[in-house]
């Protein structure tokens, strides 16, 4: 072998065991293989020598690169496996605090109220809304709250003073009332549709407490549902169907007899506790059901304010707090925490 | 109400054992009756025995104390007491012996005072919890035997009370008697049930009529008066059994005639009043309304001046009680009152409930007339009840008595149908078992006719149905419908679906069950309302542009709402829609929502400082500007009738959003209109921002900073459609929420009502090949808006020529990039330069160097020329 070619070898080997990276790697390839490199330079000496001497120049020469090459690529995957168990060696703490986009919230009772909504939507229910000032005909009159019904009593009635309008006879003139309650849309609905009608009304509502556990503004759902042959059994039935759908667990149904003026029969309606499907737990105090709200068959005396044929026609009507829901739901210990917007609060129900 | 066990029971005949407080408990509460708490009385009191005197001596130690020998039925016992009302020797007393352990807690152990032992103790009425008579110990009746248990001797010493929640439906369980007849329904149609009812005595008086006695000049009002001159009567307390009964239902005793009067008020839930007679002019009353005027003291001392409305009790002058709610004083029962007249009425309920309200006086009579006492046989019997007991415990003889009537309801007839109360229930009650329940309400019940055959027969009939075994459920033998009539305590009964009700009530809500009549897969598909649907949308949206949702109340304080009231772009005061009543000074419903969501943002920032990102999506409240429009109103509701619907406010729901950088920080204006965007987005449409443009620039809103607002618009079939306002909030407000000054909060708000319906989104060819970009540094006055620079690129770049076949242009949908909005050195004063990133592309191919820069140059001329037609000092730096 040329003397020439053993030295480049010999340069090359030297300066190879220093690369420590693929880029010098690569800088050290140039130098030898590169069209300006030192190796490729000697080539152009084969020219230079005597005939007989250049085949063996040529083969040696090309042994030559073809070593170096080879060592290249050795030193290559050498490097490359280097630095892939310097990268397995990294160690990344992923138990840090997750860093979270600044994602916004729907109110919890916001989101109750869609999940309701939702639920008797699947069961056929349309979404019928109505406005909160109303007239005391249909939030108290057309429900048989008479003017002189005791029942008055029983919602603390927040009162509009109402506007001055041109050209109304004085027996038309309504007292205005923020409504004590959705069965007002019952009434609506009840005056314009024709049956069969299957409604929820969710909404807000006013009544005159205020204390830790009533705030003057809250929040109800009414469910209605009239039509030939409706019963007390079809509402029992509604409402299983509802607590599979919203809690994923056929829930037990009780009635209890009690009184509601604009139902009759008219009841209170417990659900199994869905924390321990009924088996008693804290949250139903050891019960097995947790109380949700009142329910019964429409009061024929209603459908014959809203022109519905009482005879032919019958109807369930329910209605509960969505408030006292979210809360049970959630387990949000102060009704306050709903209403005074603490961020802090919110971010817990991020949906 | 207040109910006591024992005292119930009492009225129970049974063959068994009375039910135990917690099963009458749970019939009650099924019964509809909700036992809502129970107070058991009584404990330890077992123990106590009936003690005589044997001998009193002073204790030769201390002064106050006597040391009395006591025999307790076995054997004479030495007892220290301190009380100075000790009877003389002979007397009864109530003992607490050693071991025993009072109500209150107190363990009777021996003790030895000052050297004397005292072997027991003797009780207060007080200490056994049965009184709070402070005077000194108990005094027990002479006929008490001695060594008797005490409680033995005196009912209701060992009770449950049971807190009923009666509903407004049910004046009669406003007595123990009506609540007594819903368990005797109960129990007796049970399967082998027997219960009867056992009233107390009440023998008929046999003193004259004497119609002058008692006169109705208000026969709408008062439907029944029933009076009677008492003679003899004496005023003194009441034996101990009433004084026990009555402090356990939470009444204080005072005499043996109030005593009486609320005995009988808690056994039959009818009012009664007693008149001293002797004050009452001519010795007799008129029920009558008030003259013009007329003014009366009532019991309470209080003067009241009466409307011509208001029912009164009068004697041949004046008023002397406010019919129904409050007798008055000068008429009133005194210490020194032998003569009386005692009342039992029926008065209209309206009337009643109109004056109690009126006089703010609710009272015990007024709750129980207002809901509808009983004015039949039961009115009587509860006078009948009364005279008894006034003859017995306080000597009073009845001389007279008169009767008068006006009109009185009458009672309904009522068809029931078997058929109509299964269908109504889901389920069939046994036709023996419904006939029980009725009979045990007194409800009158002619079955297939039977009542013509006379109530004896009928009576057979019914006794051989009911003892019937075989026929349990069966009905054909019966007409398809029952002729009931409802008794006069029960005036809730007023048509089928009430007595249908009673079944359910007694028969048992459990055994409904659970049957759709429709099944889930033949109803058609129901549906949200779509303005729902659309808030939902935009909730989502601002949800995922990060903002949070508050819920905050519909009023306000009106000072609140005056910062909005301007009248261009507020609600002025005079269509505030008013709370005639309110709570916490909050008495206008909101015409924004800014307080709600600035009230918010003052919680927050006082508890911490992280950023405060916030939405509300609430309906706000004015009255129509100037007349109502008849004509489509009101929006977005089901119409009941128009004569209400035109009676009502406007409702209309808005978005505000609230941004808040945390601590002292701004808020991004840019943050806020992008959150804007991307909600809106989520209903298919694409942002405007604009001020408007010449003649057309829209007017500032008072409310928000005046350097800092725009309009928010939408695009639609007839050009941008007006859907909200952004910009920072004004100082003023800032401040006038007590927010720190100079803070800068970001606001925006959108009129869900007026987005257009939105379209579907149509796709957009991706480009397919890369675009070339051009930087543009442009210097304009800070007053020109950068919508307006964007829209002059545009629009140069819409109309220069292109040419060739595929021509470069901007590149469709990412045009226009805005870099940085740079103020200060190298930029003159009062401008700024916007950094500008334009997008070349062609559709079909790449493009070059060479085709973009003249392009770009001449885009950049034509928009340059333009905008100094506005701004004549824009340049390209």
């Amino acid at each position: 072998m040329s003397p020439l070619l053993a030295a480049q070898i010999q340069q090359f080997h030297a300066a190879l065991a220093s690369v420590t990276s693929e880029e010098a790697l690569y800088e050290l390839q140039v130098a030898y293989l590169g069209k300006k490199g030192s190796v490729t330079a000697l080539k152009g000496e084969m020219g230079k020598l005597p005939p007989a001497e250049r085949k063996d120049f040529g083969a040696a020469w090309n042994r030559t690169r073809d070593e170096i090459e080879a060592a290249l690529e050795r030193h290559r995957d050498v490097l490359k496996a280097r630095a892939r168990d310097l990268d397995l060696a990294r160690v990344v703490d992923l138990s840090m605090p997750p860093l979270r986009p600044p994602v916004g919230s729907l109110h919890p009772l916001t989101q109750t109220r869609r999940r309701l909504s939702e639920t008797f939507i699947r069961l056929g229910f349309d979404v019928a809304v109505g406005p909160h000032v109303e007239g005391e005909q249909f939030n108290f009159d057309d429900l048989n709250i008479g003017k002189d019904h005791p029942a008055r009593d029983m919602a603390d009635t927040f009162f509009v003073e109402p506007a001055a309008i041109r050209g109304l006879a004085p027996g038309d003139v309504q007292e205005l009332v923020l409504r004590t309650h959705t069965s007002p849309v019952q009434i609506r609905t009840m005056r314009t549709r024709k049956p069969p009608i299957r409604i929820i009304a969710p909404g807000t509502t006013f009544r005159r407490d205020d204390d830790a556990t009533h705030s003057p503004m809250f929040h109800q759902i009414e469910g209605l549902y009239i039509d030939e042959g409706v019963s007390l059994a079809d509402l029992k039935a509604t409402l299983m169907a509802f607590t599979e759908d919203f809690f994923g667990q056929r829930l037990a149904v009780r009635f209890r007899p009690s009184f509601f003026p604009f139902v009759e029969p008219g009841a209170e309606f417990d659900l199994g506790c869905p924390f321990c499907s009924g088996r008693g737990c804290n949250l139903c105090k050891h019960t097995g059901y947790i109380e949700i709200g009142g329910c019964g068959m429409v009061h024929p005396g209603v459908l014959e304010h809203c022109g519905i044929d009482s005879e032919r026609y019958t109807g369930w009507a329910f209605g509960f707090g969505i408030d006292r829901m979210t809360m049970m739901l959630h387990q949000i210990p102060h009704l306050r925490l709903m209403f005074e917007g603490d961020t802090r609060f919110l971010e817990q129900f991020p949906c | 109400m207040l109910i006591s066990h024992q005292w119930l029971c009492s009225l129970l005949d049974l063959d068994g054992p009375a039910p135990d407080a917690d099963a009458l408990a749970t019939i009650l509460t099924g019964l509809g009756l909700e036992v809502e708490a129970m107070h058991r009385h009584g404990a330890g009191v077992e123990a106590i025995l009936v003690a005589e005197i044997r001998g009193k001596a002073p204790h030769p130690q201390a002064g106050k104390l006597t040391v009395v020998e006591l025999f307790d039925g076995e054997r004479t016992l030495s007892v220290c007491c301190g009380a100075s009302n000790l009877p003389p020797v002979g007397g009864k007393v109530a003992l607490a012996p050693i071991g025993a352990r009072l109500p209150g807690g107190l363990e009777i152990a021996p003790r030895e005072l000052r050297g004397v032992a005292s072997q027991g103790m003797i009780c207060s009425e007080t200490e056994l919890e049965i009184g709070v008579d402070g005077d000194g110990i108990l005094i027990l009746p002479d006929e008490f035997p001695a060594g008797a248990r005490l409680h033995t001797l005196v009912p209701g010493m060992v009770d449950t009370v049971l807190e009923l929640g009666v509903t407004p439906n049910r004046p009669d369980a406003l007595g123990h008697i009506g609540v007594a007849r819903d368990v005797v329904a109960y129990l007796s149609s049970r399967p082998g049930g027997r219960a009867a009812l056992k009233l107390p005595p009440a023998p008929a008086v046999m003193a004259p009529q004497d119609p002058q006695l008692v006169s109705i000049a208000a026969p709408d009002r008062c439907g029944r008066y029933l009076g009677y001159a008492i003679s003899g009567v004496k005023v003194g307390p009441s034996p101990l059994w009433l004084r026990v009964r009555l402090h356990r239902l939470g009444l204080r005793p005072i005499s043996n005639l109030v005593d009486i009067t609320n005995l009988v008020l808690m056994e039959f839930g009818q009012p009664l009043h007693a008149f001293d007679r002797s004050k009452l002019a001519e010795g007799r009353v008129v029920v009558r309304r008030a003259h013009h005027e007329e003014g009366l003291r009532t019991l309470d001392g209080t003067d009241r001046a009466l409307a011509q409305d208001d029912l009164v009790i009068a004697d041949a002058d004046d008023a002397q009680a406010l019919a129904g709610v409050m007798g008055g004083a000068a008429s009133a029962v005194s210490a020194g009152t032998t003569e009386l007249l005692l009342e039992a009425a029926w008065f209209a309920p309206p009337g009643i409930r109109v004056s109690a309200r009126r006089h703010a006086l609710a009272t015990d009579a007024s709750y129980r007339y207002e809901r509808g006492v009983d004015h039949g046989a039961g009115l009587e019997r509860a006078a009948l009840r009364a005279l008894a007991l006034i003859a017995e415990l306080a000597h009073g003889r009845c001389i007279a008595q008169a009767e008068a009537l006006g009109a009185r309801p009458p009672r309904p007839v009522i068809d029931l149908r078997p058929a109509r109360a299964e269908a109504l229930l889901g389920v069939a009650v046994p036709t023996l078992e419904a006939l029980a329940i009725f009979r045990g309400l007194e409800i009158e019940v002619d079955v297939d006719g039977l009542s013509d055959r006379g109530p004896t027969e009928r009576d057979a009939a019914e006794t051989i149905l009911l003892a019937d075994p075989e026929t349990p459920n069966r009905s054909p033998r019966w007409s398809p419908s029952w002729r009931c009539v409802a008794p006069t305590h029960r005036p809730d009964l007023q048509r089928e679906a009430d007595l249908i009700d009673e079944l359910m009530r007694h028969h048992g809500l459990d055994h409904v069950p659970a049957r759709f009549c429709v099944p889930r897969e033949a109803r058609p598909a129901a549906s949200a309302d779509a303005m729902s649907v659309r808030g939902d949308l935009l909730s989502d949206g601002l949800r995922e542009a990060g903002l949070q949702e508050i819920v905050s109340l519909a009023f306000v304080a009106e000072e609140k709402l005056l910062h909005f009231s301007d009248s261009h772009d507020g609600v002025p005061e005079d269509r505030f829609v008013r709370v005639a009543n309110p709570m916490r000074g909050a008495g206008v419903m909101r015409t924004k929502l800014v307080p709600g969501l600035l009230d918010a943002l003052v919680h927050n920032t006082a508890r911490h400082g992280r950023p405060v990102r916030l939405f509300e999506l609430g309906r706000v409240y004015a009255w129509p500007r100037g007349q109502v429009d008849p004509v489509g109103f009101p929006a977005g509701f089901p119409v009941g009738t128009r004569a209400v619907d035109v009676q009502l406010p406007h409702e209309r729901t808005l978005a505000g959003l609230l941004l808040h950088a945390g601590g002292r920080a701004h808020a991004d204006p840019r943050v806020l209109t992008g959150a804007v965007a991307h909600a809106i987005g989520r209903l298919g449409h694409r942002l405007h921002l604009s001020h408007g443009t010449g003649t057309h620039a829209a007017p500032t809103v008072s409310w928000l900073h005046p350097g800092a607002q725009i309009r928010l618009a939408v695009a639609s079939v007839s050009g941008p459609v007006d859907i909200g306002v952004a910009g920072e909030l004004h100082p003023e407000l800032i401040a006038a929420w007590g927010l720190p000054d100079g803070l800068r909060v970001a606001y925006a708000e959108i009129d869900l009502a007026a987005l257009p319906t939105a379209a579907v989104a149509k796709a957009r060819e991706i480009p397919r090949f890369p675009a070339t970009s051009r930087d543009l540094s442009l210097e304009i006055p800070i007053t020109l808006p950068a919508a307006a620079v964007l829209t002059a690129l545009r629009s140069a770049a819409a109309v220069l020529p292109a040419p060739g076949e595929d021509p470069v242009r901007l590149q469709a949908g990412e045009d226009i990039e805005l870099l940085e909005d740079y103020r200060g050195a190298g930029v003159p004063e009062g401008h700024r330069a916007l950094l500008l990133r334009l997008h070349y592309a062609a559709a079909g191919r790449s493009v070059t160097d060479a085709e973009v820069s003249p392009l770009h140059a001449a885009i950049v001329e034509q928009a340059c020329l333009a905008l100094r037609a506005r701004a004549p000092s824009v340049r390209p730096r």
